[in-house]
């Protein structure tokens, strides 16, 4: 249960990127650029790259990353779990 | 001074001092046997059964490799009956390299005459040509000859947070010393073209960033395709890329931050210096003949990896006479093809080093590769197949 890090890439994102490889239960040190942090806790493993869910989000909610929207949850996503195509998709075809 | 370049009697400098034989082919490919020195393409894109859209890129591309700065001379033949086409015709394109000022020789014009007797010309031409290069001099010159093009391949999440940063913390120095940087892969600008489009010098190339986004995206509709189903390829997901849009908001971090000069077609030279966006095809089979027919004398891959290794890591450079530097974000994948990997950017996500810092480590290698340093892959004899970016069906 060792602190691991996650990089937030921008102030408004609702995701972080795994620096690291993340276990369930981690607790997970979360950077922003400006060099502030705020602490999570991990409630599946996210491997290193993968993203992480940095508060809850409802079903059809935007996904921020770089500040920008990158698709919507396709169903529940709650802090600390890992955000991929089970739960996240993208909004353009 | 930043790197040392064979000077051009077209003002451009060139990385490389090779001898071109045009088009590729059994004949092209044996004057290269023969010959050391000398290079061709490798394609079945010769522009037979194409309409007049596509056979002009493919005078484009000749015509465009035959005048980058890393070639000292030219060799062009008929033998191929497509070069019988208008657009294609020896003399045509070797009017149009030869307005460069550099060497041009035409073996044949004829499409079907001895071909044993071609190539035997070819190869004394050759031997000359390559002589003759052999006395140009490297000279002391600047950045503003560096003309760069990159590609970020089987991108993961470092893609966009290390790998292609660095590429865009060099582009920035690079454009800002008066170079030439391109950057492209339509398809993945997608969801991220609003913020180019803001870059814009004007806004007729603002206009025209979303236009040709908007017509791809249209185009696979058109085909029935769900653009998704084909981007984010399936390597992309298992290293941790989820959307199109993901993908495409860290694709465009390699294009760093300067104004958009214009929007070129593939293998269109760009008419003044600065940062350029290509309408190109992502694959790396096409790419970056596109951008050594555009005039980049260096190119830059950024792999993502997701830790593992393709065998297309061992790929040399497709531009065929610009040399590929090959970088990632990702230490994983780093450390498990280091021999191949000429330089790593994931230093920026464990916090050993600032962006601007291995940015500027990224800027010392160009330099030296383009004073005539290897990259890893310069290292290898194989050749991989080129593919020409049509916009038409074939008939």
């Amino acid at each position: 249960m060792s602190e691991k890090r996650a990089l937030a890439l921008h102030p408004q994102d609702n995701l972080a990127v795994a620096a690291q490889d993340i276990a369930a239960g981690d607790p997970v040190r979360v950077v922003y650029k400006d060099g502030a942090t705020q602490q999570i806790k991990a409630v599946e493993a996210v491997p290193f790259g993968f993203k992480i869910a940095l508060a809850d989000i409802a079903q059809g909610a935007e996904l921020l990353k770089y500040g920008q929207v990158i698709g919507c949850a396709s169903r529940p996503i709650t802090a600390g779990q890992q955000i991929h195509v089970h739960n996240a998709q993208g909004q353009r075809a | 001074m930043s790197f040392l370049g064979y000077p051009r009697p077209d003002g451009s400098y060139g990385t490389r001092n090779y001898v071109l034989v045009l088009p590729g082919g059994l004949v092209s490919s044996k004057i290269c046997q023969f010959v050391d020195g000398v290079r061709t393409i490798i394609t079945p894109d010769y522009g037979g059964g194409r309409t007049q859209r596509d056979r002009q890129t493919v005078a484009r591309v000749l015509v465009g490799l035959g005048r980058n700065p890393n070639v000292a001379g030219v060799i062009l033949h008929g033998l191929h009956p497509a070069m019988q086409y208008p657009e294609l015709k020896p003399a045509v394109l070797a009017q149009q390299i030869a307005a460069s000022g550099k060497p041009v020789e035409v073996i044949t014009a004829q499409p079907f005459r001895d071909t044993y007797e071609v190539l035997v010309r070819g190869i004394k031409a050759a031997r000359r040509l390559v002589c003759e290069a052999s006395h140009v001099r490297r000279q002391e010159t600047g950045d503003e000859h560096l003309c760069l093009g990159v590609k970020c391949g089987v991108s993961d999440s470092t893609s966009g947070i290390a790998g292609n940063p660095a590429v865009g913390y060099l582009y920035d120095q690079v454009v800002a010393a008066g170079g030439t940087a391109m950057f492209g892969e339509t398809t993945e600008i997608i969801g991220a073209e609003h913020l180019l489009a803001q870059r814009a010098a004007s806004p007729e190339v603002a206009q025209r960033i979303l236009a040709v986004s908007h017509d791809i995206e249209e185009k696979s509709k058109g085909y029935g395709q769900d653009i998704r189903t084909v981007n984010p390829i399936p390597a992309n997901i298992e290293a941790g890329i989820t959307t199109l849009e993901e993908k495409s908001l860290g694709a465009i971090a390699k294009a760093g931050s300067t104004p958009i000069q214009g929007v070129l077609a593939y293998g269109e030279r760009p008419a003044g210096k600065g940062l350029y966006f290509v309408d190109n095809w992502m694959s790396m089979n096409s790419i970056f003949l596109g951008y050594a027919a555009s005039g980049a004398n260096l190119t830059l891959m950024v792999w993502g990896g997701g830790g593992y290794v393709a065998d297309t890591i061992l790929y040399p450079s497709l531009g065929v006479v610009a040399p590929l530097l090959w970088t990632t974000g990702n230490v994983n994948t780093y450390r498990a093809c280091e021999e191949s990997m000429d330089f790593c950017a994931g230093t920026v996500i464990d916090g050993s080093e600032t962006l601007g810092q291995a940015g500027d480590r990224l800027l010392a290698l160009v330099r030296q590769v383009a004073s005539g340093s290897f990259t890893k892959t310069d290292t290898l004899s194989f050749q991989e197949a080129n593919k020409v970016y049509f916009q038409d069906a074939a008939f």
